[in-house]
């Protein structure tokens, strides 16, 4: 006979497949949103030898590397950026509020759906997001990425099936 | 006195130390400070003779040195030395402005060195003439127009004791030290060097002019031999003053060849003329083959020199071995490491930071037309940066060396094995025949 503390860890499969999901969209939003604040930039430093001293003939070398910071804020790479601004179907009315806001809303939404906080509207609200992302990747011509989204959206859409197995969560709802 | 200076006899880096293609090199002059206490960490007091464009070149490299200050500035020509009075003024420096050297030295006592960017007729006399007023001289190349003028400043720089460096300004560039120290030296990227080439092309130009009312009395101009004001402004072109081209701008290349490659060639054949200019005496292009005897075998070198074109790549020095390339040039954009497919990984010199990989080219269809083509290399480049007027680091090495926390690294007797082979090679040029390029003697 179990107890009634030890029957609520007995999931069933679709909660641990609910589970599994929910972490899964909230990792990969949490990353894709600190992902954004980082750049590889290039910094000076002396060129070292063997023995860890500075080289003999004061070299200074070039050296590549990753930062994070919110400095280094961008939504979107340069490259797709520019094609956002050259699609008349994209005031910057729309897109500069939206691309101000995904950053920070993919790090909420992560961090939202790790701890189970409203997760079936927090689940909806990511699915609206990567919706609203795909709709100009459309309008910009980037097959690649509108597949990639739409396999996140099947998995959001997957979760919200399978919410009302949702367990470890700070709110129920 | 830096108590890890040696106390006598400038030991120099070798590249290839202890392979029987050393240079048998001569002695030089004790490294020489100028003394404890105040004098080592005192400005220096320094006079530049010769305000023409490489003058110009010079004052603006030193401007940026801490520590230095000019206080004598010589030139013939008025109208340079005016504006050199005034471009140093407008930089905080009041300095006394001389038309004659002698009388520079005469006047200005207290000075520790002489930067000397006169034609190349006038380095040799008046090299010789400050080292002998005690002061130490930084030289622009070539060290003379003359074999003899050039040996003449080796000897005086040796019977004075002071030091003479000679502005070849790669060797204290720290790119071209990584290159020769750490990519060819620890490294050996290129494995067996077999070939080197180098070049400096240039587009046709039109002589240099004057402002009329600036020009130089005719008495004036025949006091230093000059037949007239033309020759003054292009003396380059002419034998009784530079020593065309190969001096010019091959002297630098060449001695790239020699300090790299760790030892003077042994012989050298060469084309070249005067065919294009009509009033110039020295040719305007050349080409040039020498025979460098290394250790591991022959390495030929070819090196030309273009006044009447620009194209070709503008200018470097490459060394093209059985594993890979580096080509070098004082133009960073120009340097790339080229690696062959069969060589071992580079990734360790990658880590070590002396080499940075290129992203791969996507391949063009259809790009090789011949099956005999070897594919196209993998490419690196040099992340060493400078952050320096390109003249500043070899400055900057003088200067420590006077307060005795540096060895030059160019003194004059080791120029002098470059500028040799420079001579030779245009003998090579005037006589169309092979000429052996035996030890030089000073």
């Amino acid at each position: 006979m179990t107890t009634p503390q030890t029957s609520q860890l007995c999931f069933s499969g679709r909660t641990l497949g609910f589970l599994c999901l929910r972490l899964w969209l909230g990792l990969r939003a949490l990353m894709a949103g600190v992902e954004k604040f980082s750049a590889r930039v290039t910094i000076q430093e002396p060129l070292l030898g063997a023995d860890g001293a500075p080289d003999p003939s004061g070299a200074i070398v070039e050296i590549e590397k990753k930062v994070y910071g919110l400095s280094h804020y961008h939504a979107v790479p340069d490259s797709l950026a520019t094609k956002f601004a050259e699609e008349p179907l994209l005031p910057a009315l729309l897109t500069r509020p939206f691309f101000a806001a995904l950053g920070p809303a993919l790090l909420v939404l992560g961090l939202l759906l790790l701890l189970g906080v409203a997760t079936r509207w927090t689940l909806f609200a990511m699915g609206a997001l990567y919706t609203f992302l795909t709709v100009g990747l459309m309008l910009i011509g980037q097959d690649a990425g509108v597949s990639w989204l739409a396999i996140h959206i099947g998995l959001v859409a997957l979760a919200l099936a399978l919410a009302e197995h949702n367990r470890i969560a700070l709110t129920r709802a | 006195m830096n108590p890890t200076a040696p106390a006598s006899g400038l030991s120099r880096r070798r590249f290839l130390s202890g392979s029987a293609g050393t240079l048998a090199l001569a002695s030089t002059p004790a490294l020489f400070s100028i003394g404890a206490g105040d004098s080592a960490t005192k400005p220096l007091r320094l006079a530049v003779i010769g305000f023409g464009a490489q003058g110009r070149v010079l004052v603006e490299a030193l401007l940026k040195v801490p520590d230095v200050r000019i206080v004598a500035l010589c030139d013939i020509w008025d109208y340079a030395r005016v504006y050199g009075e005034r471009l140093l003024k407008s930089n905080g420096l009041e300095v006394a402005g001389y038309r004659d050297v002698e009388e520079l030295l005469a006047k200005e006592k207290g000075l520790d060195a002489a930067i000397v960017a006169t034609p190349d007729v006038f380095h040799a006399p008046v090299t010789n003439a400050c080292l002998r007023a005690g002061l130490h001289v930084y030289c622009e190349k070539m060290m003379s127009n003359t074999i003899e003028g050039a040996r003449s400043m080796v000897r005086t720089m040796r019977e004075t004791g002071r030091l003479l460096q000679i502005g070849h300004q790669r060797r204290s560039n720290p790119r071209y030290l990584v290159a020769r120290d750490r990519l060819l030296g620890e490294a050996r990227l290129t494995g067996r060097i077999t070939a080197a080439q180098a070049q400096w092309n240039r587009a046709v130009s039109t002589d240099l002019g004057w402002p009329k009312k600036a020009a130089i009395p005719a008495d004036v101009l025949a006091h230093y031999g000059y037949p007239d004001m033309h020759t003054f402004r292009n003396w380059r072109w002419f034998k009784n003053f530079g020593g065309g081209p190969l001096s010019d701008l091959g002297a630098h290349q060449i001695d790239i060849f020699n300090w790299f490659l760790g030892r003077l060639p042994a012989t050298v054949v060469a084309s070249g003329g005067s065919d294009y200019y009509k009033n110039h005496e020295w040719f305007d292009n050349a080409m040039v083959v020498y025979e460098f005897p290394l250790a591991e075998g022959t390495a030929r070198a070819f090196y030309q020199v273009q006044t009447t074109t620009s194209s070709g790549g503008g200018y470097f020095e490459q060394f093209m071995g059985t594993e890979g390339t580096l080509r070098m040039s004082e133009n960073p954009s120009l340097t790339t490491i080229y690696r062959e497919a069969h060589a071992p990984s580079w990734e360790e010199w990658v880590q070590k930071n002396y080499l940075r990989a290129n992203a791969a080219p996507a391949p063009e269809p259809g790009a090789k037309v011949d099956a005999r083509e070897t594919a196209a290399l993998a490419t690196y480049r040099l992340p060493v940066v400078t952050n320096k007027a390109i003249h500043q680091y070899h400055l900057e090495n003088f200067f420590q060396a006077i307060r005795g926390r540096a060895q030059l690294n160019c003194p004059a007797d080791e120029a002098f094995h470059s500028e040799y082979a420079i001579f030779k090679a245009i003998e090579a040029v005037e006589t169309r025949q092979l000429v052996t390029i035996d030890e030089p003697v000073v």
